[in-house]
């Protein structure tokens, strides 16, 4: 991929980077902002190069966790990725509308997992490429998410 | 519930979020300032410089020629007509074949 197809490409895939990056920094549109413009400097001052096997989304995406997570340590906001605690939480709030706010309390993997998926419409071998984990383990945060968010819609449902 | 509907159930969720977002302001895609792009004046201008440098250096006068040889002066002794050794002096331009005149003087060996 040449320069020009390069930002071509960049610019067709800014708006959904931008909520990507935004969902990694844990719906920090402002934190999304500096990540973003990190991204599209490391991929255009070459620090960042795509492999002629890899897919362009997935690039990307990977890109922008990574610089992300970077931006979260800095910013003493991080938490360990590889932590995978069952917590039992809170009732959701009643509010249907606080979407982001059941993804956000979905464990770290497991919000990754269903956003790539449902919301950023990759495939789990996808999304596994992305977040560089073994496919299997990638179907085990999906089934885990995808469980527990259907927990807390139902329950807003009859709520309501 | 099929875990398709199930499926169904988390994709309206999404769906419904996707469209709340957007409301969300994305920043504007970066102005990208393309690099710059090689000054071919400087290769020109240095090949230019060259070849303008040999181009003057060709119209010096070439060194002098070595100075064609003179002539070729052969001095000999030779006995004359009154059996007096007088020298003989001879001027030549060429010595392609010479032979000393008291080369019979020489032993072989």
């Amino acid at each position: 991929m040449n320069r020009t197809q390069l930002e071509s490409f960049l610019r067709d895939h800014h708006r959904e980077a931008f909520l990507w990056a935004r969902q990694c920094c844990g719906f920090d549109g402002e934190l999304a902002k500096d990540v973003i413009q990190q991204v599209y400097l490391k991929i255009l001052e070459g620090k960042a190069r795509l492999k002629h096997d890899s897919n362009c989304k997935t690039w990307l995406f990977t890109i922008i966790r990574f610089t992300a997570i970077d931006e979260l340590r800095k910013s003493g906001k991080s938490e360990r990725l590889d932590s995978e605690v069952e917590v039992v939480w809170a009732e959701p709030e009643a509010d249907p509308e606080t979407y982001e706010a059941l993804v956000r309390r979905l464990p770290t993997r497991q919000q990754e997992g269903m956003l790539m998926v449902f919301y950023h419409e990759m495939t789990l071998e996808q999304t596994a490429e992305v977040l560089k984990l073994q496919i299997g383990t990638v179907r085990t945060h999906y089934g885990r998410g995808k469980k527990k968010l259907r927990e807390w819609i139902e329950k807003i449902r009859v709520t309501q | 519930m099929t875990r398709h509907e199930e499926d169904q159930e988390i994709q309206h969720f999404f769906l419904a979020m996707k469209e709340r977002d957007q409301r969300i302001p994305a920043p504007e895609f970066p102005a990208i300032k393309k690099s710059k792009t090689i000054n071919w004046w400087i290769p020109v201008g240095i090949a230019a410089s060259l070849v303008a440098g040999f181009f003057f250096l060709g119209e010096k006068e070439s060194p002098p020629l070595p100075a064609p040889m003179g002539e070729v002066v052969i001095i000999t002794l030779e006995e004359g007509p009154d059996q007096e050794m007088q020298f003989n002096i001879e001027h030549t331009n060429e010595m392609d074949i010479w032979e000393s005149p008291t080369a019979s003087l020489l032993t072989e060996y």
